[in-house]
């Protein structure tokens, strides 16, 4: 460490040095250009993208707020009539019918409540989950929605109900999945590079420890290191049990079902049987703050899962360019000795022919 | 002749085994593999769900007797019955609590008493291709604890697959693509028909000069009509054969099929894997094949031709949805697109709101369409990518002129 120390900081300070110059030389119009491009610069790196990201959520929160709280409660007025209707036909078997019959009623009564029944599954397949539209799409809640297009997730628990929210969704996933790609690829590529260098200075220092105890002195480690898988298998199994304990604390889920929805939401799934604050009995305020904290969980596990994913790629590359030079040797090694073996066989049988004759 | 014997076979185990590798990890077998991997998916978690069904089934009916005695003992019996309005209130609000309860019922994946099994297998082969492609509509999810643990293993061993299966499918036809846009819209022959027929003239011209000129006088009296390949037709013991004799792609054979090698310094390429060009003093002139040179895999299909083909794709499959499941165009094509970008919301499944027998085929139908549309969309990622390329690098080239101009 202390030897690298200086040679760093010389190498940082000839490389301010010779910038310094340069943009001392140079006239006022580079000056700008070079704002311009540190600017332009900026908003591409992870901060500009992250920034983007999180705007563009916000953005097409208020816009989904804004279209579908106004959509006219079709369902929740049929869903009232049905139970209207089905307290009138209960009325009418009461009625109508023999007050001391009791067998015969109930009958009926479950024959008028199972129609109900049916009716209230069908509208519940067709979207009704109980709540207005104000309820569903509170601010938080359509931040969710928004993430979960353009990350492809797609919880469904909210989904558009109007004609125009359903083709902005259409629009807004075609311009937002691209943006989270570029974030994807931007924050994999910086967290990979931030890990990788924790990794590598961890592994020195230990490494180094080890030289010194042998003997005496260092050996500059001129190979490549590359962080292996179970490194980044160990990270995202800290962050899923993260999440597990955290939404299993809040939601009452159990661990086995917070564990499935981290894992289901990470890898982008997203089934839609666990989201958080999604519960009908829960009250507004908590449920927001919930949902909000999972978005925060969910943008970061993203930027960890491409992170991982980068670091695993490079380290399954160099581990099939070894496989494969191993192999190339290995056969070659073969080869080769069967090509003699052979030989000498041939050139035995030969001799032994001619001795013959 | 034993040990040639034995060199064959050895020779040809290895190759058996090469092919079956590429075979396995070609477009064919990937596609293969996926299909099989779904279809195990689909048995494994209809043995795990099946069951449980029948339990949540049970509860509702005994939740829907619970509230006819409580209709019963509390309300007929213990109101005035000739108030009206005080027992439909009551009802009412009876009623209502019953609802929320089929809410939560049906959002924990009870069915409504359809009469046909929710983990039929087609139903069990969508859910399981949704796990693999991240789609997951979540119209079924796992109930059991065990149908949980084996959808998250599931899911970790089947998406790298799904990956590879697309980028390789992708690849290919994006390849073919490039073909057809070659053929069609650039209005230039097929490359594969002229390299092919290239070929065979090369065949012929370089074996009649072969003929009288190349082959070796050994080889002409021992092998008069060289069928074989030089690789086994080298004096042995003097150097070691040509091991791995290069597997060229099937052209670069053809072109270069009938070299005889020359028995003092054999030419083995450096690069493995890598074909030995056609000699310089024998190749004919480049003006008769200089259409050899020509390779669709050079030219690039601007985005607006992508564009186009994922929303026809998106249209036809509205249209086919629209036909199939009565929904209106617009549904259909969000249906479509929402599956396609593996957003899935689940607000749309197909076999969903039919309560007919066609249920399965209609999981088929949607299980085919996802999958060719997930390869076809990354065909066209594919082929954007590379127009982008592209214009960035054309981009990059101008800028540089352009600075070079000022200075």
């Amino acid at each position: 460490m202390d030897r690298h120390h200086p040679l760093n900081a010389s190498f940082h300070g000839s490389m301010r040095s010779r910038d310094s110059s340069s943009t001392v030389g140079s006239d006022a119009r580079e000056k700008i250009k070079d704002c311009f491009r540190k600017f332009i610069a900026f908003m591409f790196t992870q901060v500009g993208v992250g920034a983007l990201v999180v705007c563009y959520a916000i953005l097409g929160a208020a816009g989904f707020m804004h279209i579908e709280k106004d959509s006219p409660d079709v369902q929740l007025h049929e869903v009232r009539q049905l139970r209207q209707n089905c307290a009138e036909a209960l009325w009418n078997i009461t009625i109508t019918d023999n007050l001391f019959n009791e067998t015969a009623w109930v009958i009926k009564v479950d024959e008028v409540l199972k129609v109900f029944q049916n009716n209230i599954t069908a509208a519940i397949h067709t979207g009704y989950n109980g709540r207005s539209a104000e309820d569903i799409w509170s601010f938080p809640a359509a931040l969710m929605y928004s993430l979960s297009v353009f990350t492809m997730i797609g919880y469904g628990n909210i989904v558009p109900k109007t004609v125009w929210g359903k083709i902005v969704t259409i629009a807004y996933a075609c311009f937002g999945i691209p943006i989270y790609v570029l974030y994807f690829c931007n924050m994999g590529k910086v967290l990979a590079q931030s890990f990788k260098w924790l990794y590598i200075t961890a592994h020195e220092c230990s490494r180094r420890d080890d030289t010194l105890f042998e003997d005496g002195e260092m050996q500059p480690v001129k190979r490549k290191i590359t962080v292996p898988s179970t490194a980044c298998l160990w990270v995202i199994s800290f962050y899923i049990v993260t999440g597990t304990i955290m939404f299993g604390a809040w939601e009452k889920w159990n661990y086995l079902d917070s564990t499935y929805f981290c894992v289901i939401s990470l890898c982008k799934i997203g089934f839609g049987d666990f989201v958080p604050g999604a519960n009908i009995a829960d009250s507004a305020g908590g449920s927001h703050l919930k949902l909000v904290i999972n978005f925060i969980y969910v943008l970061l596990g993203m930027g960890l899962v491409a992170m991982c994913y980068n670091l695993m790629c490079e380290d399954v590359r160099v581990k099939v360019r070894e496989l494969r030079e191993d192999l190339k040797n290995c056969l070659d090694d073969i080869t080769l000795k069967i090509t003699v073996c052979m030989n000498d066989t041939k050139y035995y049988h030969q001799k032994n022919s001619r001795n013959v004759k | 002749m034993m040990p040639r014997r034995k060199r064959r076979l050895a020779s040809r185990i290895r190759d058996y085994v090469r092919g079956l590798l590429a075979f396995l990890f070609s477009n064919v077998g990937v596609i293969v593999l996926v299909v099989a991997y779904t279809i195990a998916g689909a048995f494994m978690f209809q043995a795990i769900e099946g069951g449980s069904e029948w339990k949540v089934d049970k509860q509702m009916s005994r939740e829907r007797t619970n509230l006819t005695q409580y209709l019963w003992q509390n309300v007929t019996l213990d109101l005035n019955l000739f108030n009206e309005t005080a027992v439909k209130e009551r009802i009412g609000r009876e009623l209502r609590n019953y609802q929320t309860k089929i809410v939560m019922a049906v959002h924990k994946g009870w069915d409504g008493g359809r009469s046909s099994r929710q983990w039929s297998f087609s139903s069990a082969f969508l859910y399981s291709l949704t796990v693999i492609t991240t789609i997951g509509y979540g119209h079924l999810s796992p109930k059991t604890d065990w149908g949980k643990v084996v959808t998250i293993l599931y899911a970790l061993l089947g998406m790298p697959l799904f990956l590879l299966y697309l980028t390789n499918v992708g690849e290919l036809l994006a390849r073919w693509f490039k073909c057809i846009y070659a053929l069609v819209c650039l209005c230039r022959g097929c490359p594969g028909f002229t390299r092919r027929r290239a070929a065979r003239l090369r065949l012929q011209y370089e074996l009649s000069e072969a003929e009288s000129i190349e082959r070796p006088q050994a080889w002409r009296s021992r092998y008069p009509e060289s069928d074989v390949t030089p690789e086994y037709v080298l004096p042995p013991g003097r150097y070691p054969p040509p091991r791995g004799y290069p597997r060229r792609p099937d052209y670069m054979r053809s072109i270069s099929m009938p070299q005889p090698y020359d028995p003092r310094g054999p030419r083995v390429d450096p690069r493995r894997g890598c074909s030995l060009p056609a000699r310089p003093a024998e190749s004919p002139p480049s003006s008769d094949f200089s259409y050899v040179t020509f390779d669709a895999q050079t030219i690039t299909v601007p985005i607006s031709v992508c564009v186009t083909i994922m929303v026809g794709y998106i249209m036809f499959g509205s249209m086919i949805f629209g036909m199939w499941e009565k929904w209106d165009q617009l549904d259909g094509a969000y249906f479509c697109f929402i599956s396609l970008s593996s957003i899935g919301f689940g607000d749309f499944v197909p076999g969903e709101r039919v309560y007919t027998a066609r249920i399965e085929p209609s999981f088929i139908i949607c299980s085919l369409y996802l999958m060719l549309g997930m390869a076809l969309v990354a065909m066209c990622f594919n082929l954007m990518q590379e127009q982008v390329m592209h214009y960035y690098a054309g981009l990059k080239r101008a800028v540089k002129r352009l600075g070079r101009c000022k200075r």
